[in-house]
């Protein structure tokens, strides 16, 4: 449990952490952090960064005035300077029922446990706050975010003792994590998003509102897609709803034609709220999921 | 042409006991159910897609899936049905699965089922026979074939089906058929035999003289076989008439003997089909005279009717004392009309015995017998006493009058033996009526008549016999014949009531035939002289039925006879040898059944189709489906020279069925390919790529 301080996490590979160490976690937005930090802020600051000039007003501090603008102009301005700060990192990872989906002996919320649990590891040793949200049934917890090892290892801890069970309440915890997490923020989303797209559109617009900057893991399985069974079955449902029996022959083409459907509107979604969308499929590994997801964010070099 | 039926269109099988297997259809949905059954529990996640699949299945995959199920279904059918060897044949529906306890053919043999389909040569007979004997060879006919033909009545057991083409009592005949009475033989039969479930076949072409739907047979026949449940019967129709058919006949030959030179006169009647003489026009036949192997010809203009050539002469040999002749035309679509055969002879003395105690009587009946209505003829006639009876010439003698008490014992033997051998005898009333009966008749009491019922014959038949048109067409003048008192004739049997001839006001039978399977016997109820009718003062009536009668009953003393074909027209075959055809004669048994001349001795007998035969007009088909009112019945019409057959095995049909519903089924499964939306599996295994599209 959480108050064991040497409880080991499984989900965290060392050799794994090794080779992503290298490669931070970039924001594509500016964050609002609390303490001084690696990456950019909204607001000015007193990094070597040069960010504007803007005309002096009375009141402004006199040693930020440039001299020599005011020698070739013989006008007053103030030099300012970008201001770094840190990333809040919040995870909002989904628990319900249909995480407990495995393929080959691998599980949504084994996988999910792994992705978030090593980029909460990664971001807060790069020196920024993590926080977790779980998103069940109910938004059952919710960790803020913080930049201490012994929060790292809560966060760690609650991972580890998640468990998959019930029906999504994913939209429920968006809506809400958007409320209560401050501005500028880099969420993070884990979850197979077995939501109407409308649905999630109106919670992913929320999270645009509010200025964060959402990176969504869509866990999706190939054999979801292709559903390829060659006789009558009973599917159970994970999530705990009656069960379906079906015969896939006769309903193959059109769960393919539903699903098909589905993620052209999911596309469009991400599309229009601008969420860094990631389609992960069980088969591929995580450190080469989130290779591509850091090497993506990384900023252009000014050259 | 494919038969064509009144009923719903249905199917036999050769093996219908392998339709029991017909519950295997069921298979594909008991394999369905199986598979349904042994199925695999999966946990799924995405369970909103599988939902919306469901509700999507609803509509044209559903109905897909159950053409697959049915084709697969329709796969096992066919073959079932295949294997049980189905016959194609819509008439047949009402046979069921069971089979016959016995098969009866009813083989209409007459001349007018020889027509011909000129392109095949095939008669109605021969495409019946052979459509039958294939359908029968087919399908199990019983324990029993029984084949009862027309031509001799019998009814005689055959071993197969096949025998209905070789045996010559399934030849082509020129008799007249009677459907009614081949009915009552097979219904003998079945009675006889017990059968249980029985098919009567009923081969014929509806001609109305065979089938005589106005007889009272019909309705008894109905009455016996409607109990018959299990009796289906079949009518295989040919009731087509062929257009533009002459037919042939010859009477009247007479040979006249002048000096040293003879010549036959006689008179030859073509007979048209009206139909074709509407399209064609005036049309000229070449008709062929055939006497003592010289052969002459003459040319004849057909009218709406046929053509007529009266008193046609040839001349012969004047020592050809008798022989026979033939009339022949071209071909056409019935042969057994094209060839008419005559005898001719002598002419016989034709000698009348007046029978009568009366003289005034005696001599009225002499004086109408005594004059010959030809020149050329010689005719005698003798009155002798009742009690002189022993004195009658029974040989020479053609025509009885008997006025006289009626005859009993040995006489009245005598009497029955003389008409047998096709003489006449006219029985009147004595003044005093006696007792005594002969050909089921005998005298009632005298009735005086009123005045005003004296003049009026009521009735009186005049298409034929004695009182018969004149050859100009005009009646007998019996409308100014007056008869003042009649003797009734009583019948003390009802089952031998005679045929009248002539009706009183009153509807009592003034002249009547006696029913007689040879010769001719009338009872007439008046007599000659004035005190009891004006027949010999108006002569004319009187002259000419005397002189029929007297006609008819000198034919049987002539050498020379000519005779409708049938059973009964030789009466003992075997004494009688074939003259004509030369050629193919018929078999002893079919004697007299053929058309053709046979001698016996000195006496010639020309056989030939019946008049009947000649007539065109059959029964409708309403009229014949009538008949069999309330019996299990089903027509079939067919035409001659129709090759179809009447049941073929179609389970190539049901194997090529067979493989079109695999090949829709198969068709039917092809996955459909995967429209542009379906999502590829590149599209879920490589993150990010839609990253660069939510890219900031």
């Amino acid at each position: 449990m959480a108050t064991n301080a040497n409880r080991q996490h499984d989900f965290i590979d060392t050799r794994m952490l090794a080779r992503l160490s290298g490669l931070g976690l970039h924001a594509r937005i500016p964050m609002l952090g609390s303490v001084s930090g690696r990456h950019r802020s909204p607001i000015r600051g007193s990094s070597l960064e040069f960010a504007e000039y803007r005309k002096y007003v009375p009141g402004d501090d006199t040693r930020r005035m440039d001299w020599r603008a005011w020698g070739r102009s013989d006008r007053f301005y103030i030099k300012e300077f970008e201001a770094d700060t840190n990333l809040r990192l919040c995870l909002i990872v989904d628990t319900s029922g249909s995480l407990n989906f495995a393929v080959n002996g691998t599980a949504k919320i084994d996988y999910m446990k792994s992705l978030a649990g090593t980029l909460a590891y990664l971001t807060s040793h790069q020196g920024d706050a993590v926080g977790l949200y779980c998103a069940g049934q109910r938004f059952h917890t919710e960790i803020r975010p913080k930049r201490n090892a012994a929060h790292l290892r809560l966060v760690l801890d609650k991972l580890a003792d998640m468990k998959a069970e019930g029906e999504t309440g994913l939209d429920e915890a968006l809506h809400e994590a958007a409320e209560s997490i401050g501005q500028r923020a880099l969420v993070v989303v884990v979850s197979d998003l077995y939501i109407e797209p409308a649905v999630l559109n109106r919670c992913f617009q929320h999270l645009r509102f509010r200025k964060h900057d959402v990176v969504v893991f869509h866990l999706l399985d190939q054999s979801e897609v292709d559903f390829n069974f060659d006789r009558p079955t009973r599917f159970l449902d994970l999530e705990g709803g009656a069960p379906i029996m079906a015969d896939p022959s006769l309903i193959a083409q059109q769960y393919q034609q539903a699903i098909a459907d589905y993620l052209a509107d999911l596309e469009t979604v991400m599309r229009d709220a601008a969420v860094d969308y990631h389609r992960v499929n069980l088969s591929d590994p995580v450190d080469e999921v989130l290779a591509r997801f850091l090497v993506g964010r990384k900023p252009k070099t000014k050259n | 042409m494919v038969p064509r039926d009144l009923n719903a269109n249905s199917m036999t099988f050769l093996q219908p006991l392998i339709l029991i297997a017909l519950p295997l259809m069921a298979l594909p949905i008991l394999i369905h159910l199986i598979n349904q059954h042994r199925h695999r529990t999966v946990p799924w996640a995405a369970m909103m897609f599988l939902v919306n699949a469901k509700r999507m299945n609803k509509g044209m995959a559903r109905l897909r899936y159950i053409l697959i199920m049915l084709m697969r279904m329709a796969a096992v059918g066919a073959v079932i049905f295949a294997v049980s060897r189905p016959l194609a044949s819509g008439w047949l529906g009402g046979v069921g699965l069971g089979k016959p306890d016995a098969t009866l053919v009813l083989l209409d043999r007459s001349a007018s089922m020889e027509v011909q389909d000129l392109q095949t040569g095939e008669s109605k007979r021969s495409t019946a026979l052979k459509k039958l004997a294939e359908l029968l060879e087919k399908r199990d006919f019983g324990n029993q074939l029984v084949l009862v033909d027309s031509a001799s009545g019998q009814v005689q057991l055959l071993e197969s089906p096949r025998a209905l083409l070789e045996l010559s009592m399934t030849a082509a005949t020129a008799t007249s058929a009677d459907i009614p009475g081949m009915l009552e033989q097979g219904l003998a039969f079945l009675s006889a035999n017990k059968s249980g479930r029985a098919d009567i076949w009923i081969c014929s072409d509806l001609h109305e003289n065979d089938w005589a739907p106005s007889s009272g047979r019909w309705a008894a026949l109905r009455e016996q076989l409607t109990p018959l449940k299990g009796v289906q019967h079949y009518l295989l129709s040919y009731a087509d008439q062929p257009a533009g058919n002459l037919a042939v006949r010859v009477s009247n030959v007479v040979r006249r003997q002048r000096g040293n030179r003879a010549e036959l006169v006689l008179d030859v009647l073509l007979q048209a089909d009206l139909r074709a003489s509407q399209t064609s026009g005036t049309r000229r036949v070449l008709v062929e005279f055939e006497v003592n192997n010289v052969r002459s010809v003459v040319e004849l203009e057909l009218d709406r009717q046929g053509a007529a050539l009266l008193g046609h002469r040839i001349p012969i040999d004047g020592k050809l004392r008798s022989g026979w002749g033939a009339v022949s035309l071209p071909g056409d679509a019935n042969p057994l009309d094209n060839r008419f055969y005559f005898v001719f002879s002598e002419t016989p003395v034709r000698n009348a015995t007046i029978v009568t105690d009366d003289a005034r009587i005696g001599e009225a009946f002499r004086l109408g017998l005594a004059i010959p209505a030809e020149s050329d003829l010689e005719q005698t006639a003798q009155v002798i006493a009742s009690d002189r009876v022993g004195e009658i010439d029974w040989e020479t003698t053609g025509l009885l009058i008997w006025q006289a008490p009626l005859p009993t014992g040995l006489l009245a033997e005598q009497l029955k033996q003389f008409v047998t051998t096709g003489r006449v005898v006219m029985f009147f009333p004595t003044v005093q009526p006696q007792d005594g009966q002969i050909f089921g008749a005998q005298w009632g009491s005298w009735q005086q008549l009123a005045r005003e019922e004296q003049r009026q014959l009521s009735w009186w038949r005049s298409d034929a016999d004695l009182l018969a048109r004149v050859g100009s067409g005009d009646a007998l003048p019996l409308s100014d014949l007056r008869t003042y008192r009649h003797c009734t004739i009583v019948h003390p049997q009802p089952g031998r009531v005679g045929a009248p001839l002539a009706r009183l006001a009153n509807d009592v039978p003034l002249l009547l035939r006696a029913p007689t399977k040879q010769g001719a016997v009338y009872f007439c109820g008046t007599l000659p002289t004035a005190q009891f009718s004006s027949l010999q003062r108006d002569a004319v009536a009187f002259y000419v039925l005397l002189q029929r009668a007297l006609a008819n009953g000198s034919r049987a003393l002539a050498s020379a006879s000519q005779r409708d074909a049938g059973p009964a027209a030789l009466s003992d075959r075997s004494s009688w040898e074939v003259v004509a055809p030369s050629a193919g004669g018929p078999t002893l048994s079919q004697r007299g059944l053929h058309a053709g001349v046979y001698r016996e001795g000195d006496y010639w007998a020309a056989v030939n189709r019946g008049p009947a035969e000649d007539d065109t007009q059959t029964v409708p088909q309403a009229t014949v489906d009538g008949l069999f009112e309330g019996l299990s019945y089903r027509r079939i019409d067919d035409a001659v020279g129709d090759t179809s057959s009447l049941a073929s095995e179609i389970w190539r049909a049901f194997l090529i069925a067979m493989v079109l519903a695999l090949l829709l089924e198969a068709i039917l499964c092809l996955p459909e390919t995967k429209g542009a939306n379906a999502p590829s599996r590149n599209a879920v295994s490589t993150p990010g790529n839609v990253q660069q599209a939510g890219s900031v």
